[in-house]
Protein backbone atom coordinates (compact mmCIF):
# COMPACT_ATOMS: atom_id res chain seq x y z
CA UNK A 1 0.00 0.00 0.00
CA UNK A 2 2.82 2.38 0.92
CA UNK A 3 4.55 2.09 -2.46
CA UNK A 4 1.47 2.65 -4.56
CA UNK A 5 0.49 5.52 -2.31
CA UNK A 6 3.89 7.15 -2.83
CA UNK A 7 3.61 6.63 -6.56
CA UNK A 8 0.15 8.18 -6.60
CA UNK A 9 1.40 11.25 -4.76
CA UNK A 10 4.40 11.57 -7.08
CA UNK A 11 2.19 11.31 -10.19
CA UNK A 12 -0.22 13.93 -8.94
CA UNK A 13 2.59 16.34 -8.03
CA UNK A 14 4.15 15.98 -11.49
CA UNK A 15 0.74 16.45 -13.13
CA UNK A 16 0.05 19.56 -11.07
CA UNK A 17 3.45 21.04 -11.87
CA UNK A 18 3.03 20.52 -15.60
CA UNK A 19 -0.50 21.93 -15.63
CA UNK A 20 0.64 25.02 -13.75
CA UNK A 21 3.64 25.34 -16.06
CA UNK A 22 1.42 25.14 -19.13
CA UNK A 23 -0.98 27.70 -17.69
CA UNK A 24 1.87 30.15 -17.10
CA UNK A 25 3.30 29.77 -20.60
CA UNK A 26 0.19 31.23 -22.28
CA UNK A 27 -0.25 34.79 -23.62
CA UNK A 28 1.02 37.98 -21.98
CA UNK A 29 -1.83 39.99 -20.46
CA UNK A 30 -1.75 43.53 -19.13
CA UNK A 31 0.52 44.19 -16.13
CA UNK A 32 -0.86 46.08 -13.15
CA UNK A 33 1.74 47.34 -10.66
CA UNK A 34 1.15 47.28 -6.91
CA UNK A 35 3.69 48.33 -4.30
CA UNK A 36 3.86 47.55 -0.60
CA UNK A 37 5.58 50.36 1.23
CA UNK A 38 5.34 51.79 4.75
CA UNK A 39 2.72 49.19 5.72
CA UNK A 40 0.39 50.25 2.93
CA UNK A 41 -0.50 49.20 -0.59
CA UNK A 42 0.29 51.76 -3.27
CA UNK A 43 -2.20 52.31 -4.80
CA UNK A 44 -4.83 50.83 -2.54
CA UNK A 45 -7.43 50.90 -5.25
CA UNK A 46 -6.61 49.33 -8.58
CA UNK A 47 -8.86 49.75 -11.59
CA UNK A 48 -8.78 46.99 -14.16
CA UNK A 49 -10.77 46.12 -17.23
CA UNK A 50 -13.50 43.60 -16.54
CA UNK A 51 -13.54 40.33 -18.47
CA UNK A 52 -9.83 40.48 -19.30
CA UNK A 53 -7.06 38.61 -17.51
CA UNK A 54 -4.21 40.65 -16.06
CA UNK A 55 -1.05 40.25 -14.02
CA UNK A 56 -0.60 41.91 -10.67
CA UNK A 57 3.05 42.86 -10.31
CA UNK A 58 3.50 43.17 -6.56
CA UNK A 59 6.69 44.73 -5.28
CA UNK A 60 7.47 44.70 -1.59
CA UNK A 61 9.65 47.71 -0.81
CA UNK A 62 9.44 47.28 2.94
CA UNK A 63 11.99 45.45 5.06
CA UNK A 64 9.70 42.59 6.06
CA UNK A 65 7.85 39.88 4.20
CA UNK A 66 4.25 40.49 3.22
CA UNK A 67 1.52 38.16 2.13
CA UNK A 68 -0.82 39.34 -0.54
CA UNK A 69 -4.07 37.63 0.21
CA UNK A 70 -7.45 37.83 -1.41
CA UNK A 71 -10.11 35.29 -0.70
CA UNK A 72 -12.23 36.91 -3.41
CA UNK A 73 -9.48 36.21 -5.96
CA UNK A 74 -8.40 32.95 -4.28
CA UNK A 75 -4.83 34.14 -4.05
CA UNK A 76 -2.42 33.78 -1.15
CA UNK A 77 1.05 34.86 -2.09
CA UNK A 78 4.09 35.57 0.05
CA UNK A 79 6.12 38.54 -1.18
CA UNK A 80 9.51 38.48 0.57
CA UNK A 81 11.13 41.79 1.53
CA UNK A 82 12.55 43.60 -1.48
CA UNK A 83 11.11 41.13 -3.99
CA UNK A 84 8.63 41.33 -6.83
CA UNK A 85 6.03 38.66 -7.46
CA UNK A 86 3.77 38.28 -10.47
CA UNK A 87 0.27 37.03 -9.82
CA UNK A 88 -1.86 36.09 -12.79
CA UNK A 89 -5.49 36.97 -12.28
CA UNK A 90 -8.22 35.56 -14.49
CA UNK A 91 -10.78 37.68 -16.23
CA UNK A 92 -12.98 39.25 -13.56
CA UNK A 93 -16.63 40.05 -13.77
CA UNK A 94 -17.41 43.72 -13.07
CA UNK A 95 -17.24 44.26 -9.34
CA UNK A 96 -15.03 44.95 -6.35
CA UNK A 97 -12.50 42.46 -5.05
CA UNK A 98 -10.78 43.13 -1.77
CA UNK A 99 -7.25 42.14 -0.79
CA UNK A 100 -4.96 42.64 2.19
CA UNK A 101 -1.52 41.94 3.55
CA UNK A 102 -2.15 38.94 5.77
CA UNK A 103 1.02 39.72 7.72
CA UNK A 104 -0.12 43.25 8.42
CA UNK A 105 -3.85 43.47 8.19
CA UNK A 106 -4.02 47.26 8.34
CA UNK A 107 -2.74 47.20 4.78
CA UNK A 108 -5.81 46.66 2.64
CA UNK A 109 -6.94 47.52 -0.83
CA UNK A 110 -9.33 46.58 -3.56
CA UNK A 111 -9.47 45.83 -7.21
CA UNK A 112 -12.30 47.40 -9.13
CA UNK A 113 -13.11 45.64 -12.37
CA UNK A 114 -15.26 47.68 -14.74
CA UNK B 1 1.33 43.40 19.44
CA UNK B 2 -2.28 42.19 19.41
CA UNK B 3 -2.23 41.99 15.62
CA UNK B 4 0.84 39.78 15.40
CA UNK B 5 -0.49 37.62 18.25
CA UNK B 6 -3.63 36.85 16.26
CA UNK B 7 -1.67 36.11 13.08
CA UNK B 8 0.60 33.46 14.61
CA UNK B 9 -2.19 32.06 16.77
CA UNK B 10 -4.26 31.53 13.65
CA UNK B 11 -1.37 30.11 11.65
CA UNK B 12 -0.30 27.82 14.47
CA UNK B 13 -3.77 26.75 15.56
CA UNK B 14 -4.35 24.15 12.88
CA UNK B 15 -0.92 22.60 13.43
CA UNK B 16 -1.47 22.53 17.20
CA UNK B 17 -4.91 20.91 16.80
CA UNK B 18 -3.56 18.21 14.53
CA UNK B 19 -0.56 17.51 16.76
CA UNK B 20 -2.83 17.39 19.82
CA UNK B 21 -5.20 14.97 18.09
CA UNK B 22 -2.39 12.79 16.77
CA UNK B 23 -0.73 12.37 20.18
CA UNK B 24 -4.06 11.74 21.87
CA UNK B 25 -4.86 9.22 19.21
CA UNK B 26 -1.62 7.32 19.79
CA UNK B 27 -2.27 7.41 23.51
CA UNK B 28 -5.83 6.15 23.01
CA UNK B 29 -4.78 3.13 21.00
CA UNK B 30 -2.16 2.34 23.59
CA UNK B 31 0.76 3.21 21.33
CA UNK B 32 2.51 5.73 23.56
CA UNK B 33 5.85 4.27 22.64
CA UNK B 34 5.18 5.36 19.07
CA UNK B 35 4.93 9.05 19.92
CA UNK B 36 8.15 9.41 17.98
CA UNK B 37 6.24 9.08 14.69
CA UNK B 38 4.26 12.19 15.53
CA UNK B 39 7.25 13.99 17.00
CA UNK B 40 9.46 13.30 13.99
CA UNK B 41 6.71 14.26 11.55
CA UNK B 42 6.15 17.52 13.41
CA UNK B 43 9.87 18.30 13.63
CA UNK B 44 10.36 17.53 9.94
CA UNK B 45 7.45 19.88 9.27
CA UNK B 46 9.25 22.65 11.19
CA UNK B 47 12.52 21.98 9.34
CA UNK B 48 10.77 21.94 5.95
CA UNK B 49 9.01 25.20 6.86
CA UNK B 50 12.29 26.91 7.70
CA UNK B 51 13.88 25.51 4.53
CA UNK B 52 11.01 26.72 2.35
CA UNK B 53 11.04 30.09 4.11
CA UNK B 54 14.75 30.50 3.30
CA UNK B 55 14.23 29.21 -0.23
CA UNK B 56 11.36 31.60 -0.96
CA UNK B 57 13.50 34.52 0.21
CA UNK B 58 16.27 33.40 -2.14
CA UNK B 59 14.00 32.70 -5.13
CA UNK B 60 13.06 35.19 -7.79
CA UNK B 61 11.33 35.38 -11.16
CA UNK B 62 8.99 32.61 -12.36
CA UNK B 63 10.22 30.31 -9.63
CA UNK B 64 8.99 32.73 -6.97
CA UNK B 65 5.77 33.34 -8.93
CA UNK B 66 4.80 29.69 -9.20
CA UNK B 67 7.00 27.57 -6.93
CA UNK B 68 5.19 28.31 -3.66
CA UNK B 69 1.80 27.78 -5.35
CA UNK B 70 2.76 24.35 -6.61
CA UNK B 71 4.20 23.35 -3.23
CA UNK B 72 1.10 24.73 -1.51
CA UNK B 73 -1.21 22.72 -3.75
CA UNK B 74 0.83 19.56 -3.32
CA UNK B 75 0.71 19.95 0.47
CA UNK B 76 -3.06 20.47 0.38
CA UNK B 77 -3.44 17.36 -1.74
CA UNK B 78 -1.28 15.18 0.48
CA UNK B 79 -2.99 16.55 3.59
CA UNK B 80 -6.49 15.82 2.25
CA UNK B 81 -5.43 12.30 1.22
CA UNK B 82 -3.84 11.49 4.57
CA UNK B 83 -6.71 13.03 6.54
CA UNK B 84 -9.26 11.01 4.59
CA UNK B 85 -7.30 7.83 4.93
CA UNK B 86 -6.74 8.39 8.62
CA UNK B 87 -10.37 9.30 9.24
CA UNK B 88 -11.53 6.20 7.40
CA UNK B 89 -9.17 4.02 9.34
CA UNK B 90 -10.12 5.62 12.63
CA UNK B 91 -13.78 4.82 11.99
CA UNK B 92 -12.99 1.21 11.20
CA UNK B 93 -10.89 1.05 14.28
CA UNK B 94 -13.48 2.66 16.54
CA UNK B 95 -15.93 -0.07 15.53
CA UNK B 96 -13.44 -2.82 16.09
CA UNK B 97 -11.79 -1.97 19.40
CA UNK B 98 -13.24 -3.12 22.67
CA UNK B 99 -11.13 -3.30 25.77
CA UNK B 100 -7.96 -5.33 25.50
CA UNK B 101 -5.14 -2.85 25.13
CA UNK B 102 -2.59 -5.24 23.69
CA UNK B 103 -4.85 -6.20 20.82
CA UNK B 104 -5.38 -2.54 20.08
CA UNK B 105 -1.66 -2.01 19.66
CA UNK B 106 -1.35 -5.02 17.42
CA UNK B 107 -4.25 -3.89 15.30
CA UNK B 108 -2.89 -0.40 15.08
CA UNK B 109 0.43 -1.61 13.84
CA UNK B 110 -0.93 -4.26 11.56
CA UNK B 111 -3.75 -2.44 9.84
CA UNK B 112 -2.49 1.10 9.88
CA UNK B 113 1.08 1.90 9.11
CA UNK B 114 2.03 4.33 11.80
CA UNK B 115 4.02 6.41 9.35
CA UNK B 116 0.76 7.93 8.13
CA UNK B 117 0.63 9.51 11.59
CA UNK B 118 4.01 11.03 10.79
CA UNK B 119 2.78 12.33 7.43
CA UNK B 120 -0.31 13.78 9.10
CA UNK B 121 1.86 15.59 11.66
CA UNK B 122 4.20 16.76 8.91
CA UNK B 123 1.53 18.25 6.65
CA UNK B 124 -0.28 19.73 9.66
CA UNK B 125 2.82 21.69 10.60
CA UNK B 126 4.16 22.39 7.12
CA UNK B 127 0.94 23.73 5.61
CA UNK B 128 1.14 27.13 7.27
CA UNK B 129 4.71 26.67 8.49
CA UNK B 130 6.75 28.45 5.82
CA UNK B 131 4.41 31.41 6.01
CA UNK B 132 4.81 31.60 9.76
CA UNK B 133 8.59 31.39 9.44
CA UNK B 134 8.64 34.29 6.96
CA UNK B 135 6.30 36.31 9.11
CA UNK B 136 8.36 35.76 12.25
CA UNK B 137 11.60 36.42 10.41
CA UNK B 138 10.27 39.74 9.14
CA UNK B 139 9.23 40.73 12.65
CA UNK B 140 12.56 39.77 14.19
CA UNK B 141 14.50 41.89 11.69
CA UNK B 142 12.28 44.80 12.78
CA UNK B 143 12.74 44.15 16.48
CA UNK B 144 15.08 47.06 17.01
CA UNK B 145 12.50 49.49 18.38
CA UNK B 146 10.19 49.02 21.38
CA UNK B 147 7.16 48.62 19.09
CA UNK B 148 9.10 46.15 16.96
CA UNK B 149 9.88 44.14 20.07
CA UNK B 150 6.26 44.24 21.12
CA UNK B 151 5.19 42.88 17.71
CA UNK B 152 7.76 40.10 17.81
CA UNK B 153 6.79 39.21 21.38
CA UNK B 154 3.12 39.14 20.39
CA UNK B 155 3.90 36.75 17.55
CA UNK B 156 5.88 34.40 19.78
CA UNK B 157 3.10 34.50 22.38
CA UNK B 158 0.58 33.65 19.65
CA UNK B 159 2.54 30.52 18.76
CA UNK B 160 2.88 29.64 22.44
CA UNK B 161 -0.88 30.05 22.84
CA UNK B 162 -1.50 27.74 19.87
CA UNK B 163 0.86 25.15 21.34
CA UNK B 164 -0.92 25.43 24.70
CA UNK B 165 -4.25 24.75 23.01
CA UNK B 166 -2.78 21.66 21.36
CA UNK B 167 -1.51 20.52 24.72
CA UNK B 168 -4.92 21.18 26.29
CA UNK B 169 -6.53 18.92 23.70
CA UNK B 170 -4.04 16.21 24.57
CA UNK B 171 -4.67 16.60 28.30
CA UNK B 172 -8.43 16.83 27.92
CA UNK B 173 -8.62 14.14 25.25
CA UNK B 174 -7.10 11.58 27.56
CA UNK B 175 -10.13 11.66 29.78
CA UNK B 176 -12.89 11.22 27.26
CA UNK B 177 -13.83 7.80 25.99
CA UNK B 178 -12.17 6.29 22.99
CA UNK B 179 -15.42 6.11 21.07
CA UNK B 180 -16.29 9.72 21.72
CA UNK B 181 -12.79 10.91 20.88
CA UNK B 182 -12.87 9.06 17.57
CA UNK B 183 -16.36 10.31 16.77
CA UNK B 184 -15.58 13.96 17.52
CA UNK B 185 -12.19 14.03 15.83
CA UNK B 186 -13.32 12.22 12.71
CA UNK B 187 -16.08 14.77 12.18
CA UNK B 188 -13.66 17.60 12.82
CA UNK B 189 -10.98 16.17 10.53
CA UNK B 190 -13.62 15.59 7.86
CA UNK B 191 -14.61 19.27 7.94
CA UNK B 192 -10.96 20.35 8.00
CA UNK B 193 -10.20 18.20 4.96
CA UNK B 194 -13.32 19.45 3.15
CA UNK B 195 -12.12 23.02 3.71
CA UNK B 196 -8.69 22.16 2.33
CA UNK B 197 -10.17 20.35 -0.64
CA UNK B 198 -12.31 23.35 -1.46
CA UNK B 199 -9.34 25.71 -1.05
CA UNK B 200 -7.32 23.55 -3.43
CA UNK B 201 -10.13 23.58 -5.98
CA UNK B 202 -10.35 27.38 -5.63
CA UNK B 203 -6.60 27.72 -6.27
CA UNK B 204 -6.88 25.59 -9.40
CA UNK B 205 -9.76 27.77 -10.49
CA UNK B 206 -7.73 30.93 -9.92
CA UNK B 207 -4.79 29.45 -11.85
CA UNK B 208 -6.97 28.68 -14.83
CA UNK B 209 -6.73 24.92 -14.50
CA UNK B 210 -10.41 24.64 -13.63
CA UNK B 211 -13.06 26.71 -15.41
CA UNK B 212 -14.17 29.89 -13.73
CA UNK B 213 -17.44 29.87 -11.83
CA UNK B 214 -19.47 32.70 -10.36
CA UNK B 215 -19.96 33.55 -6.71
CA UNK B 216 -22.26 31.15 -4.89
CA UNK B 217 -23.20 33.52 -2.07
CA UNK B 218 -21.98 36.58 -0.24
CA UNK B 219 -22.07 36.62 3.56
CA UNK B 220 -19.12 39.00 3.96
CA UNK B 221 -21.33 41.62 5.64
CA UNK B 222 -22.42 39.05 8.26
CA UNK B 223 -19.15 37.21 8.86
CA UNK B 224 -16.07 38.29 6.95
CA UNK B 225 -13.57 35.49 6.36
CA UNK B 226 -10.72 37.99 6.69
CA UNK B 227 -11.86 38.93 10.22
CA UNK B 228 -10.71 37.22 13.42
CA UNK B 229 -13.71 34.91 13.94
CA UNK B 230 -14.29 34.30 10.23
CA UNK B 231 -10.57 33.72 9.76
CA UNK B 232 -10.50 31.01 12.42
CA UNK B 233 -13.63 29.37 11.02
CA UNK B 234 -12.01 29.52 7.61
CA UNK B 235 -8.96 27.65 8.86
CA UNK B 236 -10.92 25.10 10.87
CA UNK B 237 -13.96 24.18 8.82
CA UNK B 238 -13.32 26.04 5.58
CA UNK B 239 -15.84 28.85 6.09
CA UNK B 240 -15.94 31.23 3.13
CA UNK B 241 -17.80 34.51 2.86
CA UNK B 242 -17.77 34.72 -0.94
CA UNK B 243 -17.05 31.30 -2.39
CA UNK B 244 -17.32 30.39 -6.05
CA UNK B 245 -19.66 27.61 -7.12
CA UNK B 246 -16.64 25.38 -7.67
CA UNK B 247 -15.42 25.98 -4.13
CA UNK B 248 -18.83 25.47 -2.55
CA UNK B 249 -19.50 22.47 -4.78
CA UNK B 250 -16.17 20.79 -4.09
CA UNK B 251 -16.67 21.28 -0.35
CA UNK B 252 -20.04 19.56 -0.55
CA UNK B 253 -18.68 16.90 -2.89
CA UNK B 254 -15.89 16.03 -0.49
CA UNK B 255 -18.26 16.00 2.51
CA UNK B 256 -20.67 13.64 0.77
CA UNK B 257 -18.06 11.27 -0.68
CA UNK B 258 -15.74 11.14 2.31
CA UNK B 259 -18.67 11.23 4.72
CA UNK B 260 -20.21 8.23 2.98
CA UNK B 261 -16.88 6.45 3.12
CA UNK B 262 -16.47 7.20 6.80
CA UNK B 263 -19.96 6.75 8.11
CA UNK B 264 -21.49 4.37 5.63
CA UNK B 265 -22.48 1.78 8.25
CA UNK B 266 -24.21 4.36 10.40
CA UNK B 267 -22.99 5.48 13.80
CA UNK B 268 -20.03 3.60 15.22
CA UNK B 269 -21.20 0.55 17.09
CA UNK B 270 -19.03 -2.15 18.60
CA UNK B 271 -19.27 -4.90 16.03
CA UNK B 272 -18.47 -8.30 17.42
CA UNK B 273 -15.25 -9.58 16.01
CA UNK B 274 -16.02 -13.17 16.78
CA UNK B 275 -18.69 -14.24 14.27
CA UNK B 276 -16.13 -15.97 12.14
CA UNK B 277 -15.53 -18.45 14.93
CA UNK B 278 -19.20 -18.76 15.73
CA UNK B 279 -20.49 -19.42 12.28
CA UNK B 280 -19.79 -23.15 12.40
CA UNK B 281 -21.79 -23.34 15.61
CA UNK B 282 -24.78 -21.68 13.94
CA UNK B 283 -24.31 -23.58 10.76
CA UNK B 284 -24.10 -26.86 12.54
Amino acid sequence: MGKSFNRLIACVVVALASVVGAASAADAPQEVPLTIEKNQFQPNEVKVKANAPFVLVITNKSAKAAEFESKDLRVEKVVPAGKTVNVRIRALKPGTYSFLDDFNQQATGRIVAE
Amino acid sequence: MGGTFVVTLREGFEAALIMGIVYTYLQKIGAERHYRYATRGGLLGVLASVALGVLVTAMSGPLLDLGPDVIGLAVILVAVTVLTWHGYWMQQHARAVKGDVQRRIDEAQASHRLWTIGVLAFTGVFREGAETVLFLWGLLTQATSPSGWASATGAVLGLAMAATLGWAIFRGGRHISLQRFFAVTSVFLLLLAAGMFSTGAGRLEAMGVLPQSSMAWDTSHVLDDHGVVGGFLNGLVGYRARPSWIEAGSYLFYLVVAGALLFRSGPPKPRARAPRGQIPAHAA
